[in-house]
């Protein structure tokens, strides 16, 4: 089935999905025994094209399982970790925007009514 | 109890508690009991009073101070206040003199979110274990003459992984199986067949021979 495109891919079901992956590791597992055994040009050098169809069909599985699970976590107020924002450990750990820019009323008050005032030197 | 100053051999001086005797007597228990003055002194009078406050709580006379409600719940609020409450509580039996480590409540884990979004699928499937078969001149003389199926395998398998993972892919049962590691890090395993299937059959069904 000369490799499969990723986009093909993307519109099956997960079902079909794991039963391809399935045929394709047969496939694999029986072009290694070919190997052992002598097999021509053409078939080893397809091993490594179903190697990366096999990935190809994983990641399609993957993604599309953590896009759905992205969905159904939008509502609630934790996420499991290897959903969450990964960047790095000091900045998962910094003060929020949010959190840094907030001011006291008395600072607000103060800002509003003394704020820095600019001077221009006439010439 | 009336007392009464004897004063039968009594001598000069300070006629005080100490050197005068008195004789006690007593009456029975519920007789009400007014001190009673018989004698002329004092000092008796004050004696009188002093000892019926004393003898009041040891013996069981009832005296005219309060009534006995009263009496008693201010005798219970002094002991309580000097003893402590907690004397009251029985005394667990200990049966034994071991000490066990009191059970106390052991809840199960709910936890907020889960750590990871999904399990992973079983990463050691049987596409996994078995690598490739062997088909060198040993290998062959085990098939032909041991009925047996010589594998490489993966290191990380066991010989129960490798056992049920030839009969997933090829539908053969293994009789037993015996595992070494070879010195270029893979895993060879000797797989012998039960004796109804030809080894030599299974291993033409494979491709490999």
């Amino acid at each position: 089935m000369a490799a499969p495109k990723a986009y093909e891919l993307r519109t099956k079901n997960k079902a079909e999905l794991t039963k391809q992956l399935e045929e394709l590791k047969q496939e694999l597992a029986s072009l290694k025994v070919q190997k052992v055994a002598g097999g021509s040009a053409g078939k080893l050098t397809k091993i490594s094209a179903v190697r990366k169809s096999i990935a190809r069909v994983m990641t399609v599985i993957t993604q599309t399982q953590r896009a759905q699970l992205r969905l159904f976590y939008q509502k609630k107020n934790f996420l499991p970790l290897d959903l969450r924002v990964k960047k790095t450990r000091a900045i998962r750990r910094r003060l929020t925007k949010h959190e840094a820019s907030v001011k006291t009323v008395k600072q607000q008050k103060k800002d509003i009514h003394f704020p820095l005032r600019k001077y221009a030197v006439k010439a | 109890m009336s007392i009464n100053s004897d004063n039968s051999n009594r001598r000069g001086g300070n006629p005080l508690f100490l050197s005068t005797r008195y004789v006690i007597q007593q009456h029975a228990p519920d007789q009400d009991v007014e001190a009673t003055i018989t004698a002329q002194s004092f000092q008796t009078v004050r004696l009188t009073f002093f000892i019926s406050a004393c003898v009041t709580t040891t013996t069981q006379q009832t005296i005219k101070i309060a009534a006995p409600s009263d009496k008693n719940k201010a005798l219970a609020a002094k002991k309580a206040a000097l003893k402590g409450v907690n004397g009251q509580k029985a005394r667990k039996i200990r049966t034994s003199t071991t000490f066990n480590r009191p059970k106390t409540l052991k809840l199960a884990r709910s936890p907020k979110y889960a750590r990871k979004s999904v399990p992973h699928v079983p990463r050691l499937d049987q596409y996994k274990v078995l690598k490739t078969p062997l088909n060198t001149e040993s290998a062959m003389k085990k098939i032909e003459e041991n009925n047996t199926l010589v594998f490489i395998v993966d290191v990380k398998s066991n010989k129960r992984q490798i056992k049920d993972a030839l009969k997933k892919m090829y539908d053969v049962t293994a009789l037993k199986v015996n595992t070494l590691i070879r010195p270029d890090g893979n895993k060879k395993a000797y797989i012998k067949l039960t004796a109804d299937v030809d080894a030599l059959d299974v291993a033409n069904k494979i491709g490999f021979i």
